[in-house]
């Protein structure tokens, strides 16, 4: 495995590795996935993760953090995944998950208007807030019960084109474009330098900006 | 059927209705399956005591929707009991008569109707007293809906409820009346006639005028007819009206002046009971055993602990049989899901034979108990020594051999059952039993006595349906709320859940709904489902115990303090762990909200819970910030070889923890920890602090977290030095001189101008046998410079040295502590 180690102090990421053509590039990205509650944030991440689907996945408090490695072409690119809170209330501690990522999943449920709203509220704080590179997903769950589906595909495809999102529908149950999206994510994601990793901060607490954190090597 | 006259349980078995193939609901989630519904709905029917009705004791969910359910059972059916005593004379049929319409009137007082009455379902008791049995099955199965059979003899079935109007009271009256009919003219009927054509009777009789005189005409016994007892004839044609209307409701019934005469007999015979048992008393005579006269939960539940079985029962009785599960598979599978399967075999069919379950182990095994340890008497001064002597050798035994020792629960069952009858006069010796350990039996109703719950049916008046703003959070919460348990994802138990939560939100207008409410409610929903009151009262109770302020829209400040602290006390009792977590700037904000939100009911399942919380009840609001300690204790080695990431990932998949480890880790941390140290603002006080206390407001958020070590109060350093000076180490920060003016007796000092703090390392401060010297005590750095003492006991906790904190308000406060506490040289 060509991922840089992350245990050990602070700082410590810098990669050490000797230049070789033979050696895949190895990078790690920072995801924070957001949407209304009950969409399906943390069923997304366990299909894509564990390759599991919970029908009666427990609600998160405060956030779950989850990682999961993946190869593109040469490259092996490992995500750091923050699964946040749906509630409303939990909205304060969003920054602290969201400011620092590399790429962002907004997430909605076909079925229902309001989380699609919710969603276009969160892409717009993104776009505030988040690091201006941010690359941003907007993943319609749900895609299994498209028989009884709220948001209609092209709205949401519409929508996302107008604000430079990747978009898919996705059902974690049955796992269609689970998959997908983060390798999608991981292929704009820049690959080729540590050009996009300043000011990224791996843990959340976004008062830690002076940690290296992206840890791209060659 | 053999029944012996110690019987006292038994069991009837049938399938619920399956869902079918892969069906999802309108909300994407799986339907519920049909035994779960049925068991969330039989709960409230245990509820239910009455002297003419078998009490309901367990629903159990089988294989494949088997669904079993666990009753009391007395005597014989009447079905046997008019076999072996015919013919029934008058007295006894009336007698009979106004039993069953007893038990029709307590039903209908409870919006229940039976809809199965028939003889097999009258229970008669040695003493003549007649019971109804198996009168829940409509109910529970929401009026048959959940079970592919029919609930009800068709014989004794008014004819309304064939054209399908169930529900109604009147509906039971006809059946009583029928069967009744049946014993008046010594018949049965309809012996010999198909199921169909007894359906066209019944439903012929919805045109006749005297339904009464047809049936006697039909089965050639109009003489019987017409020399029965006029004003029982007029009753019963009243009864078996084919108008529902024009039928007497069960209460109407009962004031019938046919029943006077028996009415009369039974308060005699009532008399007569007494005073025999009065000679009984007298004469020595074998009495019953003492078991029999608990109530029939108790029995129950000590008949599982003695090894009781109701599925090993039933298959013993043949009514579970097994098959080879390839014998189910299905043999051709549709695209659409459907399948065609082999035809179910014989042991699917419904079959309605009571099997009784046998006491006579249980009677053995607790034969040797002598009396008082039925009926313990709590005052008694033998009481004590006897009962302490026996939970002393016992409580050595880990918890869950304890929770399943038959004997040893009996013998807590009696004691708390008696501690909660005497509630709230009891509740210093509850308190003080329930520190040994809490029967599971009656933790629901021990938990409310520990968090001095006094019901006030104020839990009616709380409006719990007006549609408000977190209806849908709560809605879409709920059915991930601790849902592997079959009594919370039952369709009652969501309703319930639903109710509990809209009404802590509606009685609490400072508060709102935060996620992780939801689990918090369902450990005492689990325990009192059928009992919502109690459950509100309880966790009405335990959030401003605990939780003081945690529900408040913003509650950023609350949980900043709660998670400081929690971090100051991680480095109070474990220094180098927490000296590795904040190096890796691993927060507690990161993993342990849900922990402290939700009282770790979020992060453990129900039956980790419970024993948790059968030791956070004890304790004061700082209890549950020693568990969180207790559990990265438990995962100290791990955590300690693990960077950021892995930490993280530890927590978001929580490994199994040892409870009773956790437990106990946590107690000790509570008992050893002087209460100061667990100052929080935002706490909820039960008194205002005094002068040597840590003022409400003296500690800020900032100081939380600036200073790695808690501060403790004069109050408490006083204490320690008047009570246990071997615990205390006081580390005296001043200069020589002026410790050489005034200090307290055994301190150390180490004048803070003359020490290098760069190394990390006790002997670096060349105080000889310091490390032994504050080895296992409380260390306490005091300083007149507030500043010097932080600095300090950041440098111990570098070092390792477990249980630093700094003298709140330093050395000058020590002055004002009388009497006198300091020495001059």
């Amino acid at each position: 495995m060509a991922t840089t180690p992350r245990s050990g102090g602070a700082g410590s990421g810098t990669a050490q590795r000797p230049n070789g053509t033979s050696q895949n590039k190895s990078c790690q990205f920072k995801l924070v996935l957001l949407g209304e509650s009950a969409v399906g944030k943390s069923s997304l991440v366990l299909r894509f993760v564990k390759g599991q689907f919970h029908e009666y996945q427990e609600s998160t408090i405060g956030a779950a953090f989850l990682t999961q490695t993946i190869c593109i072409e040469d490259t092996v690119v490992k995500f750091e995944i923050w699964d946040t809170a749906g509630q409303e209330r939990y909205h304060s501690l969003a920054p602290m998950y969201y400011r620092g990522a590399q790429a962002a999943i907004v997430v909605y449920d076909i079925q229902n208007q309001d989380s699609f709203q919710r969603a276009k509220t969160w892409v717009k704080e993104l776009h505030k807030q988040a690091s201006p590179n941010i690359v941003i997903a907007l993943a319609g769950n749900k895609a299994d019960l498209s028989n009884i589906r709220v948001v209609e595909f092209d709205e949401a495809k519409q929508y996302a084109e107008e604000n430079g999102l990747l978009f898919m529908e996705t059902s974690a149950k049955t796992g269609m474009n689970v998959n997908d999206i983060f390798l999608a994510i991981a292929k704009k994601l820049p690959k080729n330098d540590g050009a996009n990793n300043q000011g990224g901060s791996i843990r959340p607490n976004g008062n830690e900006t002076n940690r290296p954190t992206n840890n791209c090597c060659k | 059927m053999a029944i012996k006259p110690e019987t006292r349980l038994c069991a009837v078995t049938f399938f619920a209705k399956l869902h079918p193939g892969d069906v999802c609901g309108s909300n994407g989630l799986p339907l519920t399956p049909n035994s779960i519904a049925i068991l969330g709905r039989a709960q409230r029917l245990k509820e239910l005591q009455d002297e003419h009705l078998c009490q309901y004791l367990d629903v159990i969910r089988g294989k494949h929707e088997r669904t079993i359910v666990v009753s009391e059972y007395v005597g014989c059916s009447l079905e046997e009991h008019v076999k072996r005593h015919p013919p029934l004379s008058l007295a006894q049929i009336l007698r009979i008569f106004y039993q069953v319409a007893c038990g029709i009137n307590v039903l209908s007082q409870h919006h229940l109707v039976a809809h199965n009455l028939e003889p097999k379902n009258i229970l008669i008791a040695p003493d003549g007293r007649l019971k109804l049995f198996n009168y829940g099955l409509y109910f529970m199965t929401k009026g048959g809906a959940y079970v592919p059979f029919p609930v009800g003899n068709i014989r004794y079935m008014a004819p309304e409820r064939l054209l399908g109007l169930n529900g109604n009271v009147k509906s039971d009256v006809w059946a009583l009346a029928m069967l009744v009919a049946e014993l008046v003219l010594g018949l049965q009927l309809w012996p010999k006639l198909k199921i169909s054509n007894v359906v066209r009777k019944v439903l012929a009789f919805a045109r006749s005028n005297n339904v009464l005189e047809k049936i006697a005409r039909e089965h050639q016994c109009f003489e019987v007819y017409q020399n029965m007892d006029a004003g029982l004839r007029q009753l019963l044609e009243k009864c078996l009206h084919a108008s529902p209307g024009q039928r007497p409701l069960p209460r109407e019934l009962l004031a019938n002046k046919c029943f006077a005469d028996i009415l009369q007999a039974e308060q005699e015979q009532e008399k007569a009971k007494e005073d025999e048992s009065k000679q009984q008393l007298e004469s020595h005579l074998p009495p019953l055993p003492l078991l029999l006269r608990c109530p029939l939960s108790q029995i129950y539940h000590l008949w599982q602990l003695a090894g009781g079985d109701v599925q090993a029962e039933l298959k013993k009785e043949g009514l579970i049989r097994s098959e080879a599960p390839i014998l189910g598979l299905p043999q051709i599978v549709r695209l659409n899901g459907a399948s065609v399967c082999p035809t179910r075999s014989q042991s699917h069919l419904m079959d309605d034979r009571v099997v009784p379950l046998k006491l006579q182990a249980l009677l053995q095994r607790l034969s040797q108990l002598p009396a008082c340890v039925y009926f313990p008497l709590l005052h008694s001064p033998r009481f004590t020594s006897q009962h302490q002597q026996f939970v002393l050798e016992l409580q050595q035994l880990p918890l869950v051999i304890r929770e399943r020792d038959i004997e040893y629960q009996f013998h807590r069952v009696r004691l708390f059952a008696r501690l909660l009858q005497a509630y709230p006069y009891t509740a210093e010796l509850l308190q003080r039993e329930a520190a040994i350990d809490i029967p599971p039996l009656l933790r629901g109703a021990v938990w409310a006595a520990l968090l001095e719950v006094v019901p006030n049916s104020g839990y009616g008046k709380i409006d719990k349906f007006t549609p408000t703003s977190t209806d849908r959070q709560i809605e879409v919460d709920i059915p991930r709320c601790h849902q592997y348990d079959e009594l919370l994802s039952s369709p009652d138990g969501h309703r319930k859940l639903r109710r509990l939560l809209k009404a802590w939100v509606t009685a609490h207008p400072q508060y709102v709904y935060w996620q992780g409410l939801d689990s918090l409610t369902a450990p005492f929903l689990y325990l009192n489902f059928n009992n919502e009151e109690l459950a509100f009262l309880s966790l009405f109770r335990f959030i401003p115990k605990y939780l003081h302020w945690f529900f408040l829209k913003d509650n950023s400040a609350i949980i900043k303090e709660y998670l400081s602290k929690f971090s100051q006390l991680t480095a109070f009792h474990e220094p180098l762990l927490a000296q590795h977590l904040s190096s890796i700037s691993f927060i507690p904000e990161l993993f342990a909200i849900p922990w402290f939100l939700t009282m770790f009911s979020h992060v453990f399942p129900l039956h980790k819970i419970l024993h948790l919380w059968d030791k956070l009840m004890l304790g004061d609001s700082s209890y549950p910030l020693f568990i969180g300690i207790a559990i990265l204790r438990q995962l100290r080695s791990t955590l300690l070889d693990s960077g950021f990431n892995e930490c993280i990932l530890l927590f978001s998949d929580l490994p199994d923890i040892v409870m009773e480890t956790c437990v106990i880790e946590s107690q000790k941390m509570y008992e050893a920890t002087p209460k100061s140290i667990t100052h929080r603002q935002h706490a909820l006080r039960s008194q205002p602090p005094q002068s040597l206390d840590i003022g409400l407001t003296d500690v800020e958020l900032k100081h939380l977290q600036l200073e790695q070590c808690p501060r403790i109060s004069a109050k408490d350093v006083q204490h320690l030095l008047l009570h246990s000076p071997d615990d205390l180490a006081l580390i005296d920060l001043r200069s020589v001189v002026d410790y050489g003016h005034v200090h307290v007796p055994h301190s150390i000092n180490i004048p803070f101008a003359t020490v290098q703090l760069g190394e990390q390392r006790l002997e670096a401060l060349n105080v000889p046998h310091l490390e032994a010297q504050l080895r296992g005590r409380i260390v306490v750095c005091v300083s007149v410079i507030h500043q010097n003492a932080v600095e300090f006991s950041h440098f111990l906790v570098a070092c390792g040295v477990q249980r630093t904190c700094i003298l709140h308000k330093g050395f000058n406060v020590l002055h004002s502590i009388e009497p006198n506490i300091l020495i001059s040289n």
